[in-house]
């Protein structure tokens, strides 16, 4: 049976045609008919809307229907009563023709007209506080990381005290599923499964987002990311909600080693969904101000030249790509002190000149430097890079 | 069961044991007529309703006391009045007197000139019934068109059981000096000392434009109706909305009965099919720092609505997802909307549009400086000009380069607006043919393909310090400096 303890079913009162103080009095006989279909839509971002299809006896005339929710989060401003078409071979119509809502209960009394006596099917939607979803990744990599199978599911949290013994689901993305959801139940399906997804893994240093290592050494924080592009195969048709993201490694001997976890942000399709597993230590970076002069235009208005210096080290077996991201603002404030303007600034002829343009803009500059693996003796080799900035136009 | 604690109009009997002026004793006689008919005029703007109730009572001839009560009720006692409906002439209010020992009750001495059965009419304001407006709107699928139902909800918490109420709603916002409950709560006499003595004129002024010619006996027509009607289906009340002054009135045909303490919602219009638009937009001072996407439409009759002015109340969005369910796509409150003006339905951001402001390049240029703190400018780059530590830049215009960039996922092109607002003297420059929304506010717009993606670049050059001679945006077309 559908009903529950707590969410009193719907009752039609038999004293039909009755005046309204019959309603008044709540002395009622009620027959309870039970849901026949739900679908708990979760597409919106904060919000549950359930919607229950029943089947409602009517007798010709005024009918009154009670509807009560006791103990549940039903926004009752949400409530809506549709009276889906009836079959071609039945000519019942029926019309709400008002709604009372009765002192000190969770409850309210629709009152329908029908013209002929019989069944009609209708359609109850409510929006329900307690229910809420969030979604989660799993992703397993290859032994190379080269590729990864993403697996993202759907958890669905009932604390809307109220049980659903059939529902079909529908979270916005994915396919529909039905599921039974009992009181305080948390219910988790798969919603996707990508196979074989590129992933690039990448190790970034950024003074301004990641910080420092050792501040007084100089050395930067080098985190390592995997970068899995929303686009491609079955990905990119619709966006990745955000959700706790835990990261896997095939371990070559049938099992898997954990790598990381992360926070994934939503991720509109063409996007590059960036997870942090962690520092990567065997990548040292420091970075230095090696030159900073001040030339005076004219009056109070100065050029600065700046060059910053990176020496890095690639301590792991294989080559690896690093990729340098500087805030030119950050950078400025910290050779003159923060004007309260936008820098000006262009590229001088250090070895890094060429920012990625899709991802540099008028403040952020992104490099990417291909790092050797260490050498057979075991020895890494110290590669010394060098950003020059003129920034103009200062006071 | 029935609380009705007004309906506590004693004609005392016993006239000649009585002096003019009704005293208090501990033994009286008395009777009860009940109402015949009573008409609320509910007001949304404020906590306020006019009640007029008429009763049927036998006179003698000379002087007849009445007694009128209303115990645990919300009544504003400096508003009641008695009016003779029927005969107008023949009788007449001697004096009203406000006893000191019984709170909520007033005594009328009528004169009447023959003995006769007379209606009167009992008119006064009570606090504590109220009604709102809202509204349902149901988009198709392929959001075209729309459903919208709007509703009227009274809610009765006054302490007094109306049954058979023709009920009318007035839209608009009315002047009152004194809140009704609040006065409701002091004894008459105590009112004076609030030392606002017209308060009660202006308020009535203002709530007697609402009065109408008192209605036929509501009961007779509605019971009229429901004989006729007893072969058809019971339809839904009519709502009739007629226009007065600079209100609008709602009369739900026939009569209503709301008890004490609850709340009856009866939908005042359905328009289906209602044509509508879908258009994004950039308005930060509107909408917030976000794209929004909306549904407009209009209240005219080109719409299948413009019947009425739309009062506020709060509004809720659906879509039908073709499957008999619905998304829930947003609640707004929607404001005053006249005949003829239009309607924006705010849904919100729309995760399958991205937006994103990108800024691309700053430089400055057209330097002044001003010298040794005088009163003489010179501009950087003149001919053997040589400034000193001592001068100080002044003025200069800085060109900031930006790139709009949209991407639409939808599965329909979709058309953008933007504006952006800028303070001080500026030259806004592109090639995206943009107009002005005020003086320093641009805007422009553009269409993305289904799965599409537009980069829109300008440049804006603000002009600063000693430079800024305006304060307005010019429109340049010009490529931008990247």
């Amino acid at each position: 049976m559908n009903r529950t303890r707590w969410l009193y079913p719907l009752g039609i009162l038999l004293l039909l045609c009755a005046a309204p103080l019959d309603v008044l009095a709540r002395i009622k006989l009620t027959t309870l008919p039970v849901r026949e279909r739900v679908e708990i839509q979760l597409d919106h971002p904060q919000i549950a809307l359930v919607e229950e299809e029943r089947i409602v006896p009517l007798v010709k005339g005024v009918n009154q229907v009670d509807f009560s929710w006791a103990n549940t989060r039903i926004d009752p401003d949400t409530l809506v009563l549709r009276i889906l078409p009836p079959p071609a071979d039945q000519s019942m119509d029926a019309k709400v023709l008002s709604v009372s809502y009765p002192p000190n209960e969770t409850a309210l009394v629709w009152s329908v007209a029908a013209s002929a006596s019989g069944a009609v099917r209708v359609r109850i939607s409510y929006v329900l506080g307690g229910l809420s979803k969030d979604f989660h990744y799993r992703a397993v990599a290859d032994r190379d990381e080269k590729n990864l199978n993403l697996a993202q599911f759907l958890r669905v949290n009932n604390n809307a005290n109220e049980a659903y013994d059939a529902a079909e689901f529908w979270a916005g993305v994915g396919g529909r599923f039905g599921k039974p959801l009992g009181l305080s139940e948390t219910k988790e399906v798969q919603l996707g499964r990508f196979a074989s997804v590129p992933v690039r893994k990448t190790y970034t240093c950024d003074p301004l987002e990641f910080g420092y290592l050792d501040r007084a050494q100089d050395k930067l924080n080098v985190p390592m990311h995997y970068v899995v592009k929303n686009a491609g195969g079955t990905l990119g048709q619709e966006p990745l909600p955000e959700g706790k993201a835990r990261i896997f490694q095939d371990d070559g001997k049938g099992g898997s080693a954990f790598l990381g976890e992360d926070r994934g942000k939503f991720t509109s399709p063409d996007d590059e969904l960036k997870l942090y597993l962690g520092l990567a230590r065997d990548i040292a970076v420091r970075r230095t101000v090696d030159r900073n002069e001040r030339q005076r235009i004219a009056g109070n208005l100065y050029r600065y030249d700046v060059t910053l210096k990176y020496e890095i080290e690639n301590f792991k077996d294989a080559p690896a790509t690093l990729d340098i991201t500087e805030s030119v603002r950050q950078i400025r404030d910290q050779i003159r002190g923060d004007s309260g303007r936008d820098p000006e600034w262009q590229l001088g002829d250090g070895s890094l000149r060429n920012p990625d343009p899709e991802k540099s803009d008028a403040d952020k500059l992104l490099f990417h430097v291909d790092l050797p693996a260490r050498a057979a003796d075991g020895q890494a080799q110290k590669l010394i890079h060098t950003l020059r900035l003129s920034l103009n136009n200062e006071w | 069961m029935t609380r009705n604690w007004i309906a506590r109009l004693s004609c005392l009997l016993v006239l000649a044991l009585l002096p003019l002026v009704a005293m208090p004793r501990n033994v009286d006689l008395a009777t009860v007529p009940t109402r015949s008919t009573v008409q609320l005029t509910i007001y949304n703007s404020e906590d306020l309703t006019l009640v007029r109730e008429t009763r049927v009572v036998t006179f003698k001839q000379g002087v007849n006391p009445l007694q009128f009560s209303w115990a645990n009720t919300l009544i504003d006692p400096t508003s009641v009045e008695l009016k003779f409906r029927e005969p107008k002439i023949g009788l007449e209010v001697l004096d009203t007197t406000f006893p000191h020992d019984k709170p909520q009750t007033l005594y009328w001495n009528v004169q009447s000139d023959t003995n006769h059965e007379a209606t009167i009419e009992i008119s006064y304001f009570t606090s504590g019934i109220s009604w709102a407006a809202d509204y349902l709107a149901m988009a198709d699928p392929e959001e075209k068109t729309l459903l919208l139902e709007s509703f009227v909800r009274v809610r009765n918490h006054s302490g007094e059981d109306y049954e058979n109420a023709q009920v009318r709603l007035v839209v608009g916002t009315i002047n009152l000096v004194e809140k009704i409950a609040e006065l409701a709560k002091l004894p008459v006499g105590r009112v004076d000392e609030l030392k606002r003595e017209e308060y009660r004129d202006l308020r009535q002024k203002a709530a007697r434009k609402m009065m109408a010619p008192a209605p036929a006996p509501m009961m007779e027509i509605a019971a009229g109706a429901v004989a006729a009607d007893a072969e058809e289906m019971e339809a839904p009340k009519e709502i009739i909305k007629e226009g007065l002054s600079e209100y609008f009135i709602y009369t739900i045909e026939g009569t209503e009965t709301v008890p004490n303490g609850w709340a009856k919602r009866l939908r005042s219009f359905e328009a289906s099919g209602v044509p509508m638009k879908v258009e994004y937009r950039y308005r930060p001072r509107e909408y917030g720092d976000q794209l929004t996407r909306l549904y407009l439409l209009k209240n005219d009759t080109a719409s299948k609505l413009g019947t009425t002015p739309l009062p506020d109340g709060m509004l809720r969005v659906f879509r039908a997802n073709g499957r008999d369910g619905l998304s829930y796509l947003a609640a707004q409150n929607l404001k005053y909307v006249p005949i003829g003006d239009k309607i924006e339905l705010n849904l919100g951001p729309d995760p399958a549009v991205v937006f994103e402001l990108l800024k691309q390049r700053v430089y400055r240029d057209n330097l002044w400086f001003q010298i040794k703190g005088g009163n003489l400018y010179r501009k950087l780059g003149e001919d053997g000009l040589k400034l000193e530590l001592d001068s100080q830049v002044a003025g200069w215009d800085e060109h900031t380069v930006y790139r709009q960039r949209i991407r639409n996922y939808t599965r329909k092109p979709i058309n953008v607006q933007i504006r952006r607002e800028y303070a001080g003297d500026i030259v806004f420059r592109s090639r995206l043919n943009p107009t002005l929304h005020d003086f320093q506010t641009v805007q422009f717009e553009s269409e993305i393909p289904p799965a599409g993606k537009v980069e829109l670049d300008y440049e804006v050059i603000a002009r600063m310090g000693y430079n800024q001679k305006q304060n307005r945006v010019e429109l340049q077309a010009g490529d931008v400096n990247r």
